[in-house]
């Protein structure tokens, strides 16, 4: 079990890393989008992993994905415009 | 008859009980709307909000963000040895997450002193508005936090009974979103605008 939570900590600070690195180059000019996603994935890292969503009743972890989904698509629709 | 019996305390029990996680969703919202006037502002001035956004210091933001995170692993390791029994393991790991929380305090604190400094102050623009509200806020919710972990460490070190395993999982949740709301926060903060 520990060990799974050393990985899902390793991916999340690789993440993290990435995403800066991201936002600091900005050779693409849609690293915003790539940053959000990675966003995404990190905010359900935590919550499936260090939150044990992943034991919980199916509506806990159906209401988690679609905030994260719909959050970065609302943001992503007001970056655009 | 036998699966509705078994999904109906799942739905109601969700890792750290239903109550912080009703609470955890009224956060989301409120942290998640706030997020998004912050994009609708930005879009009537983009150049203001992006010359304002680049005050902002990335290496501290992703250096905070990775302290969040550790302190986070900490707490989920606690839970771990809650489940067994090992009250000595979870004060140790509580106490670990309480310095990833501390650290982010420390740096958190410097950051604010250089902005005051430079007179980037909660009035300075639109930008530094929402981003003195928005991590002022946040911060309450780490200070809270960390107000919950300290008091769970000094009850888990003298044992740990059935109520306080129920305790530290809903102050590892509590935690927790402390974590999920940065996730967001930090790069619509510190990286995209």
């Amino acid at each position: 079990m520990k060990k799974r939570l050393k990985i899902t900590l390793a991916l999340l600070v690789l993440l993290t890393l990435v995403s800066a690195m991201l936002a600091e180059g900005r050779r693409v000019n849609w690293a915003w989008f790539l940053i959000l996603t990675l966003a995404a994935i990190k905010f359900n890292l935590v919550v499936f992993e260090f939150m044990e969503l992943r034991s919980a009743h199916g509506f806990w972890k159906l209401l988690m994905v679609f905030y994260s989904v719909v959050f970065i698509t609302v943001l992503g629709l007001i970056l655009m415009h | 008859m036998a699966a509705s019996i078994q999904t109906q305390p799942r739905f109601f029990y969700p890792p750290g009980g239903i109550m912080i996680w009703i609470l955890i969703v009224v956060e989301l919202l409120t942290f998640g709307i706030a997020m998004i006037a912050l994009a609708v502002s930005s879009k009537e001035n983009p150049e203001l909000f992006h010359q304002s956004r680049l005050h902002l210091n990335t290496y501290i933001g992703t250096l905070n963000t990775i302290f969040l995170l550790a302190s986070g692993f900490f707490m989920a390791v606690a839970v771990q040895e809650t489940k067994n029994n090992n009250h000595k393991l979870t004060a140790k790991y509580i106490l670990l997450a309480l310095s990833g929380g501390g650290l982010f305090l420390i740096l958190k604190s410097l950051e604010y002193y250089v902005k005051i400094e430079q007179g980037l102050t909660v009035g300075h623009n639109t930008f530094f508005t929402y981003y003195w509200l928005l991590t002022l806020f946040h911060l309450i919710h780490v200070l809270v936090g960390m107000g919950i972990l300290t008091g769970l460490y000094f009850s888990v070190r003298k044992g740990i009974t059935p109520e306080r395993k129920e305790n530290i999982g809903a102050g590892a949740a509590f935690w927790h979103m402390c974590d999920i709301i940065w996730l967001f926060l930090f790069p619509v903060l510190y990286l995209i605008l």
